[in-house]
């Protein structure tokens, strides 16, 4: 059995996201723009492709790929068209896709993402507008076609064969799904193939600098099966590679299109590129260039919101919340702007973030929710949050406090505990004396190892103090107590 | 043979009924169109609805539009809500539309009595009505001979007098031509100038809509009706609407026309002395035949095989059994329903086409055919605007020949050829018109055809209006010379 | 793939999904000489610097639609020239999982 040494080889990746526009028809025609409806009921003339029919751009789409140009610096061109891609399917209502191949909207530009506290500046290659395809539903001995999809309008944004992990790649596509929602050009919801992701995989001995062939796997639409889906196929070339040491790149790894299997945790080849179609672009003649004046980008540029980087900035610098906390926070601009509304009333940012990305998002992946989807609001998490700060209640106590808003989200902390009394904490002297008496006297040697100078042992007896408490006797009281008769 | 003006006057002035009129239309539809197969569906009923309808309206004194009364027949490349639009081919022989194209709206906006759709080459896809699924349409000057195409259920139509007016559609020619073929008015207007929404699309930065008439008077009064902007087309000309009827009547004193001589060189027998001749005829009317220079035309037929069948290619993609036309029993599974669906629904010069456009579009030849074609077609467009600073306007003869015989053409480059004279003007997006300009010895029409720059519209009709004034009626055909 | 490969009906068909029979493709590939050789006498022609025509209309740029909710395709009327239909779907022969 071959030693395969993974660490020795560099994956080189490059991403192709596909974002959904939320503009309120189609991208060339004006059917509604809505998804879960029954099939075929947002439908017109031209999204199904019927004779005669010709397309009319959407000034919506164009003004949402214009923005995303400006928000990741790139060049928004001046002149751009749109051509026509050939190939059949039955999901593609006229067996051409109109995209923009030979001069795309938006060139260059840069999305800044964090990995693992690290920002790191991907480039991105070039991005345009196309419409996106029908939907084919798949049964045991036929398929069925829904048209709803057909025309939705696409912003695919291709970035630089740059990354060079899984972990890359995924933090690229969260922090362009952040610009997207913060722009509110897309809303990105992954279950409903609002952000889909294609990537190209190929690995290289490190520190080689040449490109070898590479793999596409195409239409992921979740970041993790994503992570997994490139960490299995580097593997795979690496595999190969070691292998067959003297074998022909290409016919090693056998570039072309695959698709990740979730059930077994392989990529599976789809076509391999010798047989990869031909798509015979040519200019859309149906359709007439774009030319844009100065004034209107830059009254865009003037006009654009806070941005999710921005936003990363300003909470490191100003609230000082701590680097891959604050990366969380804003990659999601619902728990994001969530934040910024229960920070005036949390006063403590640190631990509003932590309850926001840690406690709470905790029991939402329990639940199997989201912070929208739990109707919570977000002055009822700023309030628990100050409680906590004013020593209202203690942290165990807010804990026990959370769940109960979980389940009932119209209800406000100050009212949950006001009407529990195992919520109301207790501080009155006269109740815990006797209890912390009685722990004192029941573990000398702890009392003896605290004065040793071990600070654990003070930790011990308060949480002793508490344990009899159930929880609720204030732990700063608690500490003081004990600290007053040690020493006494 | 009454022009459409004079139908609507009479239907106006209350000498006549819509009903009556529809009726007299239909009979000779009814009795000539068995030989000629021009039609390949006659609105029976629909039509005398509108008629009776339209009576109604008129007994009402509500106001009239500017077709009120007027039957007009349309290409079944032509969209009309719930008939059917065949293209004339199997792959669409149960296709209902589903909407109306903006021009037949347009029409029926006006008042005009929609009689028919008829037939053409399958796809508009040819030059002589051979290429029809459903059997050649014949030419009424010489039931032997094509009437041309693609348009030519149009063009016989209104040379038999079965209508007064016709739409077709031109890609390379195939108004003008069949009208030049048929001795009736046939006008492309500048490319945008008419919606093409609703127009099932073969060449699309070539086709355009446009009339069939006896007159050119009706040409202007057909184009004052659908000359208008489409919200649904954006390539539709978005300016201020012309009143070509008011401003057709101009003199051609001091007016310069040019005459591409060198390219003409190879015309020669009749052709030749009928196309002198009317040059003749505008110098008499006062106007300056002026030399220009437009050998590039020689390129056009290559132009135009790789242009129009890539573009074509791509636009009947579309048909492939799936959502509508024609789906073959006969797949399990999806590959051999595109294959056998397409390849039993389509005709062969259809077929044909695509695999041509297919391969000029391909990677490796794309630089090569097709990008070398753009570029020879944008020196194809300086060199006509060149023409143009010197002159008002273009003659040249419509067609190389007059009417071939139906089974004459064998070889698929004589078709092409047939179009040599009309390809610039799709070209370029120039409007041209081809006004009948008299008979060969056996009988059979000639045409001449005036262009003019981009949106010079009027500029050609005025041409052909005062053209047409100086050359005596053609006799109409024998076939179906019976009643009026 | 060679040009002449590229140019053999049969890759030709496979891409726009025809495929003809003995006969067609044989007055295909007979005719396709001489019609290519007609493609080609653009070769004579000097374009150097010259740039292609995308679009005839050189001043019309910009046509836009407003994003409004608009025209609309019926349901019925979709499906009433449907070939197959099943559960309001277009109904097709099975699928490879693809594109």
């Amino acid at each position: 059995m071959t030693d395969i040494h993974y660490e020795n080889w560099e994956p080189v990746i490059g991403l192709e996201v596909h974002v959904q526009l939320n503009t309120k028809s189609k991208m060339f025609s004006r059917s509604l723009n809505q998804f879960g409806d029954e099939p075929n009921t947002n439908i017109d003339m031209v999204n199904t492709g019927q004779p005669g029919t010709l397309p009319i751009l959407n000034k919506q789409a164009v003004k949402y790929a214009i923005q995303f140009g400006l928000a990741v610096n790139a060049e928004v061109a001046r002149t751009s068209s749109f051509d026509r891609k050939s190939y059949f399917y039955p999901d593609n209502p006229r067996n051409f896709q109109i995209t923009q191949f030979f001069n795309p909207i938006i060139r260059n530009g840069t999305v800044t993402c964090d990995v693992d506290g690290h920002t790191k500046h991907v480039k991105i290659v070039e991005a345009h507008l196309e419409d996106d395809t029908g939907m084919l539903k798949h049964f045991s001995s036929f398929a069925g076609v829904d048209y709803n999809r057909a025309g939705t309008p696409l912003l695919e944004v291709v970035s630089a064969p740059s990354m060079h992990s899984p972990k890359d790649a995924s933090a690229f596509a969260m922090a362009l799904k952040a610009i997207m929602q913060y722009l509110g050009v897309a809303e990105c919801n992954m279950d409903q193939g609002g952000l889909r992701m294609d990537a190209n995989i190929s690995v290289r001995p490190k520190g080689d600098k040449t490109l070898r062939p590479k793999v596409e796997i195409k239409n992921m639409n979740s970041f993790h099966n994503m992570e997994m889906a490139i960490e299995a196929e580097i593997r795979r070339q690496i595999q190969a590679y070691t292998l067959n040491p003297n074998e022909d790149h290409a016919k090693a790894i056998q570039p072309g299109t695959y698709r990740f299997d979730l059930s077994t945790r392989k990529t599976v080849m789809m076509r391999l590129k010798e047989d990869a179609l031909d798509y015979r672009y040519f200019p859309e003649p149906d359709l007439v260039p774009i030319t844009l004046q100065e004034e209107e980008i830059e009254a865009l540029k003037a006009s654009l919101p806070e941005l999710p980087h921005q936003r990363y900035l300003r909470y490191i610098s100003d609230l000082e919340l701590p680097a891959d906390s604050a990366s969380v926070l804003i990659n999601d601009k619902y728990t994001s702007d969530f934040f910024e509304e229960a920070l005036p009333i949390a006063k403590n940012a640190t631990s509003l973030c932590n309850w926001l990305i840690s406690e709470f998002l905790g029991r939402f992946k329990e639940k199997g929710i989201t912070l929208k989807a739990s109707n919570l609001k977000s002055e009822n998490i700023g309030k628990l949050v100050r409680m906590i700060e004013e020593k209202v209640i203690t942290g165990r106590i807010a804990k026990q406090v959370a769940d109960d808003m979980l389940a009932h989200p119209e209800k406000n902390p100050e009212e949950i505990v006001k009407a529990n009394p195992n919520y109301q904490p207790v501080s009155d002297t006269g109740v815990i004396e006797p209890i912390v008496d009685q722990i004192l006297k029941d573990n000398p040697q702890s009392i003896a190892d605290y004065k040793a100078g071990r600070t654990k042992a003070m930790a011990f007896l308060v949480g002793q103090v508490m344990k009899e408490t159930k929880g609720k006797a204030s732990p700063s009281v608690v500490n003081d107590l004990i600290l007053k008769k040690i020493s006494s | 043979m009454k022009t459409a003006i004079e139908i609507r006057q009479n239907f106006v002035d209350g000498k006549i009924s819509a009903v009556e009129i529809v009726t007299q239309y239909l009979e000779r539809i009814k009795k000539y169109d068995s030989e000629l197969n021009a039609f390949l569906a006659v609105f029976n009923e629909r039509a005398l609805e509108k008629a009776k309808a339209l009576d109604a309206k008129r007994e009402k004194g509500e106001p009239l539009g500017k077709l009120a009364g007027v039957p007009i027949a349309i290409k079944d490349n032509i969209l009309i809500e719930g008939q059917l639009c065949t293209c004339a081919s199997k792959m669409l022989e149960n296709y209902k539309a589903p909407y109306s194209a903006t021009v037949a709206r347009l029409l029926e906006e006006e008042d005009a009595i929609l009689i028919g759709k008829t037939n053409m080459d399958e796809f508009a896809m040819g030059g002589s009505g051979t290429h029809s699924a459903f059997g050649p349409t014949k030419n009424p000057y010489d039931l032997t001979c094509s009437p041309g195409g693609s348009s030519s259920g149009s063009a016989a139509a209104v040379s038999a007098d079965l209508c007064p007016i016709a739409l077709g559609s031109d890609t390379g020619g195939s108004i003008r031509q069949p009208a030049a073929l048929t001795g009736i008015v046939g006008f492309k207007p500048t490319y945008g100038r008419v919606s093409r929404y609703g127009l099932v699309a073969f060449g699309s930065s070539l086709d355009q809509i446009g009339p069939f008439t006896h007159s050119v008077k009706d040409v202007a009064l057909m184009m004052e009706v659908l000359g208008k902007h489409c919200e649904h087309d954006s390539t539709s000309l978005n300016t201020t609407p012309i009143r070509y009827l008011e401003e057709i009547e101009s003199s051609l004193e001091g007016k310069r026309i040019g005459v591409p001589w060198h390219f003409l060189e190879e015309l020669n027998g009749e052709v030749k002395d009928n196309f002198e001749e009317s040059i003749e005829k505008l110098k008499s009317l006062g106007a300056e035949v002026i030399d220009v220079d437009l050998d590039i035309l020689k390129y056009g037929v290559s132009i135009y095989y790789i242009l129009s069948t890539a573009e074509a290619s791509t636009n009947l993609a579309r048909f492939d059994g799936i959502r509508y036309g024609y789906r073959t029993k006969k797949a399990e599974n999806l590959e051999s329903t595109y294959r056998l669906s397409r390849s039993k629904g389509f005709g062969w010069e259809v077929k044909n086409r695509i695999l041509l456009g297919t391969s000029v579009l391909s990677s490796s030849s794309y630089e090569e055919l097709f990008a070398k074609a753009q570029k020879v077609r944008t020196l194809l467009i300086h060199k006509m605007r060149e023409a143009f600073g010197k002159c008002d306007c273009i003659a040249i003869p419509t067609a190389p020949s007059t009417a071939f015989a139906l089974d004459g053409m064998k070889d698929p480059l004589e078709e092409y050829l047939q179009d040599l004279y009309t390809i610039g003007a799709n070209m370029a997006g120039l409007p041209a018109i081809s006004v009948p300009s008299g008979l060969s010895a056996k009988g059979k029409p000639f045409g001449i055809q005036f262009m003019g720059p981009q949106t010079h519209d009027l500029e050609v009709m005025r041409f052909a209006y005062a053209f047409e004034s100086k050359c005596p009626p053609l006799s109409p055909p024998q076939f179906g010379a019976g009643n009026d | 793939m060679s040009l002449e490969e590229e140019k053999n009906s049969k890759y030709l068909g496979s891409l726009a999904r025809i495929e003809l029979s003995e006969d067609e493709e044989k007055t295909f590939n007979q005719n396709l000489e001489k019609i290519l050789g007609y493609m080609h006498l653009l070769d004579e022609v000097d374009t150097q610097g010259t740039l292609p025509c995308t679009h005839v209309l050189e001043t019309t740029t910009n046509v836009m639609g407003e994003d409004e909710v608009g025209e609309h395709l019926d349901h019925e009327t979709f499906l009433k020239n449907a070939p197959d239909s099943v559960g309001g779907m277009i109904k097709v022969p099975p699928v490879m999982q693809a594109e």
